[in-house]
C-alpha cells in the first residue's frame, strides 16, 4: 500500500533496536515532510560510514584520520596508562565505564562473547587483536569487565586462564550494591551476591 | 518466621484465556467454590489465577497455549489485597498479558526487575490432579515442588538455578558440536560448576524445609503407625571444585547420553513407607496421601519463607480421593487461614458451618461463562 521507496525506508528503520513497525513509519513520514532533515541525515550517515570506524587497536569507535588510519581518542592519548587494560564485550560497556571516570588505562572491545548456542567459540573471538594490543601497550594488568551472564562469565574465565599463562595480572569486576542506594531497596539477588562476594575490611579501598 | 500477613484476590478479570472469553470475578476472602460440569472452564479459571500470580502455568509447557483460539492475546488482571495485622491493608495489581510471541507481566503497571520478583509477590500454592503423581511419578515432579519452595526460601539459589540450566545447555551443545576437549568447554564447566554448586546448596535447604514440614503433614493424613522416612539423594555437589572435576570426568559419558549425568537436575527426594520406597512399593492410596502431604508441606514452607499465608488453589482433587481422605482435605480447608479456591463437580459436598455467609462465594461455570448462585 505504501510506495516502494517509502516502504523500503520503513523496513530499514524497523531494523533498529527498540523501533517497531509503527514507529518506523512515523520516522519515514516525518522525514518526507521535512526535506532538509532528510537530506542532512543522508549526508551525515554517508559521512559517518566513511569517517568513523572501529579503532584498529581496541575496537572502540574512532574517526578516520588524514592517512586513512582509525585510532580512537583513548588509544592515542599518551596520558593513558598502557599497562592497565580493561576488556569489555561492547562499545556501550566501554562508554559506561569511561563515564565513571575511574579507569585510567585503556580498553579492548571484544565485540562478541562465547556462545555455544550461537556457534561462537574461541576462534571467533578477536584474540589475535587482543594479543597485538597486549604487546603494543606492554600491558601488565587486565580487568575483565564482561557482563555477569553465563556467556560473559565463561568468556572472562577463558580469557583469564589464557592471560594468566603469560604472567599477566588478571582481575574480574565485582558485582554488588549500587552506590547511593539504601540496602533495603537493593534487589535480593544483587544484595545476595554482594554478601557472598564480601571483602575483608582492611582491603576495602 | 511468624506469619502476620495474608494475601487474597479481591477482583479478577480474565479475557480470552483458554475457553474463558470474559470473566469478572469478586472472590470471597476465605472460600470460593467453583462448580460446573467437566469442560466448562473450571480448571482454566484456576490456571488464570495461577498465571496472574506467578507468570507460569502448571498445565502445559508453553504459556502461549492459554490464548483462546482466534484471540490475539490472553489477559488476566488481579487485584490482590495484602492484610497485615495492625496495619492498613495494601492493594496491588498484577497483570499478565500473553501473546503468541510477546508477553508482559506488570505489578501496578510497572515491569518488575526480574520475573522471579513477579512470581513471589503473591504467594500461592496450587494442587491439581497431576500432583497426585508427586509420590508415584518421576523425580522431576518432586524437583518442581522443591524449586517452588526454593523461589521463596533462597532467591539467590533460585537465580543460580536459571544460570545453571543455561550453562548446562551450552555445555551439552559444546560437547556435541566440538567434542570433549576445548578451552571454552573448560570455561563453561567452571561457570556451570559454580552455579550448580550454589543451586545444589539451595536444593539442600529446600529439601530440609520440605522434609521438616512433611512429617507432621503426613501424620495428619495417614494412619500414625505407618513408619515414614524422607531422604535427599543429591545428584550433584555443593562444592564447586568437586562439581567441576565430576563434569570433566564425565564428558565422554555425557556426550553419549546426550545429557549431563552429574548435577542437581538429577536430585531425588526419596520417600519411604515402612522401610520401602514409596514410588515402587506403596499402595495407590498411600501414594496419594503422600502426594497430599507433600503439597501441605509446600504450603507450610511457602508460608514460613514468605511470612505470608499463601492463597490455595485446589483443582478437582476430591474426585480422585476416597471419602475419608476427601474428609481430611475438607477439614484442612475449613481450618486453613488461606483464601481458598476449589473446583468441584459436586458443590453440595462442601458444608462449611463455621464460615460467615460473606466469607464464602459459590459460582458456577457453564460454557466459559460465570454464573453466581
Amino acid at each position: 500500500m505504501l510506495p516502494e521507496p517509502l516502504r523500503r525506508v520503513v523496513q530499514m528503520f524497523a531494523r533498529l533496536p527498540g523501533v517497531g513497525e509503527k514507529t518506523a513509519q512515523r520516522f519515514a513520514l516525518q522525514l518526507m515532510s521535512d526535506e532538509s532533515l532528510a537530506s542532512e541525515l543522508s549526508r551525515e550517515l554517508a559521512a559517518l560510514v566513511q569517517n568513523v570506524r572501529p579503532c584498529e587497536r581496541c575496537g572502540n569507535i574512532a574517526e578516520v584520520d588524514a592517512t586513512g588510519a582509525a585510532v580512537c581518542g583513548i588509544c592515542s592519548d599518551p596520558r593513558r596508562d598502557g599497562r592497565l587494560l580493561c576488556v569489555v564485550a561492547r562499545v556501550q560497556d566501554l562508554i559506561a565505564i569511561e563515564r565513571c571516570g575511574v579507569m585510567r588505562g585503556r580498553y579492548f572491545v571484544l565485540g562478541k562473547l562465547l556462545s555455544p548456542l550461537d556457534g561462537i567459540g574461541p576462534d571467533e573471538l578477536p584474540l589475535p587483536a587482543l594479543d597485538a594490543k597486549l604487546r603494543a601497550d606492554g600491558v601488565e594488568e587486565v580487568i575483565l569487565a564482561t557482563p555477569p551472564s553465563v556467556d560473559g562469565e565463561a568468556t572472562a574465565l577463558l580469557l583469564g586462564r589464557e592471560l594468566a599463562h603469560r604472567g599477566i595480572r588478571v582481575s574480574r569486576i565485582a558485582s554488588g550494591v549500587p552506590h547511593g542506594g539504601d540496602l533495603e531497596f537493593a534487589d535480593q539477588i544483587t544484595l545476595g551476591r554482594a554478601i557472598e562476594g564480601r571483602r575483608n575490611v582492611d582491603s576495602v579501598g | 518466621m511468624t506469619v502476620t500477613r495474608r494475601v487474597a484476590f479481591e477482583r479478577v478479570m480474565v479475557r480470552s484465556f483458554r475457553n474463558l472469553a470474559s470473566i469478572d470475578f469478586a472472590p470471597a476472602g476465605r472460600l470460593n467454590v467453583i462448580a460446573g460440569d467437566n469442560g466448562q472452564g473450571k480448571t482454566s479459571l484456576i490456571e488464570a489465577l495461577y498465571v496472574a500470580s506467578t507468570s507460569r502455568t502448571f498445565r502445559s509447557d508453553k504459556l502461549r497455549d492459554v490464548i483462546q483460539e482466534g484471540a490475539e492475546q490472553a489477559v488476566v488482571r488481579a487485584t490482590v489485597l495484602g492484610e497485615a495485622s495492625g496495619s492498613v491493608p495494601l492493594r496491588h495489581e498484577q497483570r499478565a498479558v500473553v501473546g503468541p510471541r510477546a508477553r508482559s507481566f506488570l505489578i501496578d503497571g510497572k515491569k518488575p526487575q526480574r520475573l522471579s520478583d513477579y512470581a513471589v509477590r503473591t504467594p500461592i500454592v496450587v494442587f491439581h490432579p497431576g500432583d497426585l503423581e508427586l509420590a508415584s511419578g518421576p523425580a522431576a515432579r518432586r524437583r518442581t515442588l522443591l524449586d517452588r519452595v526454593l523461589l521463596y526460601l533462597d532467591p539467590a539459589g533460585s537465580e543460580a538455578r536459571l544460570r545453571f540450566q543455561q550453562a548446562l545447555r551450552e555445555r551439552q551443545r559444546l560437547l556435541s558440536e566440538r567434542g570433549t576437549r576445548g578451552a571454552d568447554l573448560d570455561a563453561y564447566e567452571a561457570v556451570l560448576a559454580q552455579h550448580g554448586a550454589r543451586f545444589a546448596q539451595g536444593r539442600q535447604r529446600a529439601v530440609e524445609a520440605v522434609l521438616e514440614a512433611l512429617e507432621p503433614a503426613f501424620r495428619r493424613m495417614a494412619a500414625p503407625e505407618l513408619p515414614f522416612r524422607g531422604a535427599y539423594v543429591p545428584g550433584g555437589s555443593t562444592d564447586p571444585g568437586a562439581f567441576e572435576e565430576q563434569l570433566r570426568a564425565r564428558r565422554e559419558r555425557d556426550l553419549r547420553r546426550g545429557a549431563a549425568t552429574f548435577g542437581p537436575q538429577r536430585d531425588e527426594l526419596q520417600l519411604e513407607l515402612g522401610g520401602r520406597p514409596a514410588r515402587s512399593h506403596a499402595s495407590q492410596g498411600q501414594q496419594r496421601i503422600l502426594a497430599l502431604a507433600l503439597k501441605l508441606a509446600e504450603l507450610e514452607c511457602v508460608r514460613a519463607a514468605s511470612g505470608t499465608q499463601p492463597i490455595l488453589l485446589l483443582d478437582d482433587v476430591s474426585s480422585e480421593l476416597d471419602p475419608a481422605r476427601t474428609g481430611a482435605v475438607y477439614g484442612f480447608l475449613r481450618e486453613s487461614e488461606s483464601q481458598v479456591f476449589v473446583t468441584t463437580t459436586r458443590p453440595e459436598l462442601f458444608v462449611t458451618p463455621g464460615l460467615e455467609p460473606a466469607e464464602r462465594v459459590d459460582v458456577t461455570l457453564r460454557a466459559g461463562e460465570l454464573i453466581s448462585r
